[in-house]
């Protein structure tokens, strides 16, 4: 009744007034876009000028056939399902729970705490690219710790052998038990391991046992090699790791600031009936916060199919091609040789596409299983 | 009623268990996220022929070598500047922007709502990786429309308009469109959970829309800004593909660009690498350790009653 | 309301950057790749001031650019139709290069620059034939050898060994360096091109030739042929005998030299444009192989003898890199001129000394010498002189999306130990004949 103070047209103006800044905005910087990547993915554009340069024109979906027969498609994306499950399984979880925590104060420094987790989204993904490599490089952090431990080992092995066999009395029986001792690194590094490693080791000055020993070790040690990383499937988890410690601070503040708008009082109340810190967390916090959480999942799952920038640092979808996502495969095929943007056109709207499935299962979800405000 | 006595001590164990793996799991991310950066800032200060010979340890001599030489080499003077002027107003741009649609979207009827904010939400979905090249196209040849038509007009005799491209501006426009999608997402969902009643009542009293905007609407948005500030910031701030792709006059490109110029892996200078990325790293770390309590007051100050 | 659109409207203007006006000078667009952390960075810089001292007529616009910013930019400017004037270029189909040579974008150099500014480079240099244009497009700095055997010398006489002349003698150095906890060739293959760059397509070079190469494209020979996997199956061989550890192939490029100068492994395969890196860099002062020891302690030889080679002593070369003129400036005009200026500075004696001293690159330009070489940079273009004939580099030749995504990644799988030479080959022709299919 009180509209007709003033009137549905000046509601029109100021609703288009507040809105038209943000459409154009979007149209400019997101639609326009959109609409030419559409166009591409049918299109037979070849690379050179876009408009003006030597004719192209739609071709069809051609491009999503090919998509659909490829099998470094179908690995992408496996990887990506990855990245989508720990984010949504890893990430959110964990963040609730340390925000519940923080709030509920069960652990202490709770400040700090918030501070430091959130910490990874400030740092440079180049920074985390470099770290990558300095901890998992053949030459790198890791690979020190562990030659050490096998070097230590195999060097007591080798103690043992000698001490048993009085010193340096090369018998077959010797050079056997040192054979056994190094596992395959023998027979990697000698045709016939019994009368090479023989004949080696006579090269050897009998009063320096000792260089023999430390030249043995070397000789006949494993050396730790990330090859776990070029197994497909298997390369993902470190990858994945790294993404759990990156994003889930970005969650845990979230949630937190959702917690702290919670009425304290009906906590309160709650444990003053009886109830666990656990059941807390599960009947009353969780519920409250449905809303955010739901929401955290879309932004997860968009961030998760869009990933790009941390792994393309870290691994750049390798080696051989392992660990790479839609969105690498997809900049390769811009940007890498010669430009397919058919191609890397089509695979982008493969992920909006498979993203709109998956939000739209999770609102589903949320309908079924949502709890109230 | 209150808990059976029996169930207390094993209540208590899984208690102590449980705060101790919560701070274990914590430790180690936490650990994972400073022994990086303690590693970082003191290879910055080892000479790079001392790093090559040591990488992990304590430098042996510590030499602030390193930074004067980046720092130049980078420019990171000129880069500071566009840095907080982009991640700032840009920020400042996408929070303004999201609100005004949220409140439009979110309290006032119209046919138009379902398309306009739907196509929004899809927007979340796109990444800006796939839309760099047909980006680009569109701002460089909307210059040159401009610039045809200003030629046309006689305003402009000679030289090049730089409204979208290669400007300032024009980058900013940029990174609030592609903060827009999800921060109206958010804003609009808040803002629907300001009652009605409250803006009803604004109405009845005469106010007009945007006196409720800037008096209503805008102080109890706080915390969703504060959102919206969080999940942007740090992204504007480290971005680089697309400035890379709207900027080619060096005085307009933006920190991260800088460090760029020292990553290759043909490098042989550690010591200038590793000093590039600090200073690069620096900004933000100081932001985020000042400005921590007034995001937490911000979040907890919004908070609705009742 | 009208607050707002006041402070909005401020926000606004206070962002507009004012229109440029034109200068008076011609505008030349310059796009270069260089990192500000190579060696030979200030120098180069002063290259390009220099070059606008004195020639105030010309606006030069550098944009200075590395890796992948560089290609995406470049890609952006091809997309969108305005290629720059001036372009860094690869002779071959490597990254942003490819569209440029594949549509005709740059100018045909060869009557621009002239026959007789020409005839002062070295003849493999101005062949336009080895670029994918097939004219000119590129005026290569420098010829580029992509095998470079970097030998300690004194490593080997330390361990009672000569330099290598057939691979036997290569494999037999496996255990007594082992034992000494050195490793016998490093090839870091972390970013998965240089097995194919700096050691195959020399191997493929001595047991196949380059026309089988050439027939392979046309679809008249098959990567399956015997000779092709034989070629895989020596590469294989070599992992498996402990000569390059299987580690390499997730080794990062840069910590190659490091293990190589640091005499953990006695050789190291990699590019000619590599010896750069161990020279001093004037801006620190330091070098990784000090002066002293270059040429005592080191020496660059030529791949030992394959087993079953048939070319002996082929080494795979490609023109270098260098700079491109954009075909879409006028005919004649101001701009064209300008960059044609830049051009003849860029490839002038002067310069090209100053960036064969940084150690950049050694000069294709002919007669350009130095007395401040330091011995790196006098040794390779003795290795050069020694080899009596070359052979394509793969990626220069073949298409891209085969290249990379199966010779490429085939090799680090064999090394890696995934895959078998049958297969990798098996996956390469098939990719081939899909190529050749749409040709």
């Amino acid at each position: 009744m009180a509209r007709t103070i003033h009137g549905r047209s000046e509601e029109r103006l100021a609703y288009w007034t507040m809105v038209l800044p943000a459409v154009l905005l979007y149209l400019l910087v997101l639609g326009f876009p959109i609409v030419i990547s559409i166009i591409l993915s049918v299109s037979n554009y070849n690379g050179g000028k876009m408009f003006g340069g030597e004719p192209w024109g739609i071709v069809g979906f051609q491009q999503y056939g090919k998509l659909m027969r490829d099998p470094y498609f179908w690995s992408a994306l496996k990887n990506n399902v990855y990245i989508v499950l720990i984010s949504i399984f890893g990430q959110l979880p964990l963040g609730f729970i340390f925000a519940y925590l923080i709030y509920r104060k069960i652990v202490k420094f709770g400040d700090f705490w918030q501070g430091v987790l959130y910490m990874p989204n400030i740092i440079s993904v180049i920074v985390i690219g470099i770290m990558w490599a300095i901890i998992f490089s053949p030459n790198g952090v890791i690979a020190e710790i562990m030659n050490r431990i096998y070097a230590g080992s195999i060097s007591h092995q080798i103690t043992q052998i000698f001490n048993a066999a009085g010193g340096f009395n090369i018998t077959d029986d010797v050079v056997r038990q040192l054979i056994n001792a190094s596992g395959p690194v023998a027979g990697q590094t000698f045709t016939d391991p019994p009368t090479e490693l023989k004949e080696f080791i006579l090269t050897y000055d009998p009063n320096n046992l000792e260089l023999l020993k430390h030249d043995l070790v070397n000789l006949l040690g494993t050396k730790w090699t990330p090859t776990f990383l070029s197994k497909p499937d298997i390369a993902m988890l470190p990858v994945l790791f790294v993404i759990l410690w990156c994003w889930t601070g970005l969650y845990l503040i979230l949630f937190l600031a959702n917690m702290q708008k919670i009425d304290g009082q009906i906590i309160e109340a709650a444990r003053i009936d009886g109830a666990s810190e656990g059941q807390v967390m599960s009947r009353v916090v969780l519920p409250s916060l449905s809303g955010v959480i739901v929401n955290a999942a879309i932004l997860c799952i968009a961030g998760s199919l869009n990933s790009f920038a941390l792994v393309f640092a870290m691994t750049r979808g390798g080696p051989a091609r392992v660990t790479e996502l839609l969105s690498i495969y997809m900049y390769d095929a811009a940007f890498f040789g010669t430009p397919n943007y058919p191609l890397a056109n089509a695979i982008a709207l493969s992920i909006v596409i498979l993203s709109m499935i998956l939000i739209a299962i999770t609102k589903l979800v949320e309908k079924r299983y949502g709890g109230r405000e | 009623m209150p808990e059976p006595l029996q169930n207390q001590p094993a209540k208590r164990v899984v208690g102590v268990i449980g705060k101790a793996v919560s701070y274990v799991v914590m430790g180690l991310f936490a650990f994972m996220t400073i022994a990086p950066l303690v590693w970082l800032m003191i290879s910055s200060f080892k000479s790079t022929t001392e790093f090559r010979l040591n990488r992990v340890g304590l430098p042996h001599i510590w030499t602030t070598i390193n930074f004067p030489g980046a720092w130049k080499l980078g420019e990171f003077d000129k880069l500071i500047g566009n840095s907080v002027i982009y991640t700032l107003g840009a920020t400042l741009g996408i929070i303004f922007f999201s609100i005004l649609a949220g409140f439009a979207f979110a309290k006032i009827k119209s046919k138009a709502t379902p398309i306009l904010y739907g196509s929004f939400v899809l927007g979340i979905l796109l990444s800006i990786q796939s839309l760099m090249v047909p980006l680009f196209i569109e701002v460089s040849q909307l210059d040159r429309l401009l610039t045809d038509l200003f030629r046309t007009l006689g305003i402009l005799k000679t030289g090049q308009v730089n409204f979208f491209y290669d400007s300032r501006f024009g980058v900013l426009l940029i990174y609030i469109g592609s903060g827009l999608p999800t921060a109206i997402y958010l804003s609009t969902e808040y803002i629907k959970g300001i009652p009605y009643a409250l803006v009803e009542a604004a109405r009845i009293d005469g106010a007009g829309y945007f006196k409720i905007f800037r008096w209503l609407i805008l102080p109890m948005s706080v915390p969703i800004a504060t959102t919206v500030a969080i999940l942007n910031i740090t992204g504007l701030w480290n971005e680089f593909a697309l400035i890379n792709i709207l900027v080619s006059k060096a005085y307009l490109k933006s920190l991260p660009l800088g460090i760029f110029r020292f990553t290759s892996n043909l490098t042989s200078d550690w010591g200038k690498q590793f000093a590039a990325l600090v200073i690069g790293m620096l900004p933000m770390l100081l932001f985020y350790v000042g400005f921590r309590k007034q995001i937490t007051k911000g979040v907890s100050a919004g908070a609705v009653k009742g | 309301m009208k607050k707002t659109l006041f402070l909005a409207l401020v926000l606004v203007l206070a962002m507009l950057v004012p229109m440029t006006a034109m200068a008076q000078a011609t505008p030349l667009r310059f796009m270069y790749y260089i990192d500000a952390s190579q060696a030979g960075y200030a120098e180069d810089q002063a290259i390009w001031q220099k070059f606008k001292d004195d020639n105030p007529d010309i606006d030069l616009q550098m944009e200075i650019l590395f890796n992948e910013p560089f290609h995406e930019k470049l890609g952006a400017y091809i997309a969108g139709g305005n290629v720059p004037d001036v372009i860094y270029m690869w002779p071959s189909n490597r990254s942003s290069s490819a569209i440029l040579h594949q549509m005709h974008l740059m100018k045909d150099l060869t009557p621009l620059m002239g026959k007789q500014f020409l005839a002062n480079f070295v003849a493999p240099a101005i062949n336009p034939k080895a670029q994918p244009s097939g004219y000119l497009a590129e005026l290569p700095q420098s010829i580029t050898y992509t095998t470079v055997m970097y030998a300690n010398k004194k490593l080997l006489a330390d361990n009672g060994f000569a330099l290598p002349k057939t691979y036997a003698q290569l494999k037999a150095m496996v255990p007594r360096l082992k034992a000494k906890g050195i490793q016998v060739i490093t090839l870091p293959d972390g970013d998965g091109w240089q097995m194919q760059s700096c050691l195959f397509s020399t191997v493929v070079g001595r047991m196949l030739g380059d026309g089988w190469v050439d027939q392979v494209i046309k679809g008249k020979a098959k990567f399956t042929d015997p000779g092709y996997v034989a070629a895989l199956t020596f590469i294989d061989t070599m992992f498996k005998d402990g000569v390059i550890p299987r580690a390499d192939m997730q080794l990062g490029y840069g910590d190659g030299p490091t293990l190589f100068a640091s005499g953990k492994a006695a050789f190291i395969i990699d590019g000619d444009w590599r010896q750069g890196f161990y020279i001093t860099d004037k801006s620190t002062g330091q070098a990784l192989i000090p002066l002293d020891q270059q040429s005592s302690d080191f020496a660059f030889i030529n791949f030992p003898a394959i087993p079953g080679e048939k070319f002996p002593g082929v080494v795979s070369a490609i023109q270098g890199v260098g700079l491109g003129i954009s075909a879409a400036i006028p005919k004649g005009s101001d701009k064209e001129k300008a960059a044609v200026r830049l051009l003849q500075y860029y490839y002038s004696p002067e310069v090209q000394k100053i960036k064969l001293e940084t150690g950049a690159f050694i000069p294709s330009l002919k007669g350009v010498t130095s007395d401040a070489l330091e011995p790196f940079t006098q040794m390779m273009p003795k290795y050069y002189a020694g080899i009596n004939k070359i052979s394509y580099v793969l990626d220069g030749v073949l298409n891209p999306g085969v290249c990379n995504n199966y010779v490429n990644k085939g090799l680090q799988e064999i090394g890696l130990g995934n895959k078998t030479p049958r297969q990798v080959a098996t996956e390469t022709e098939k990719a081939m004949a899909d190529w050749r299919a749409t040709q």
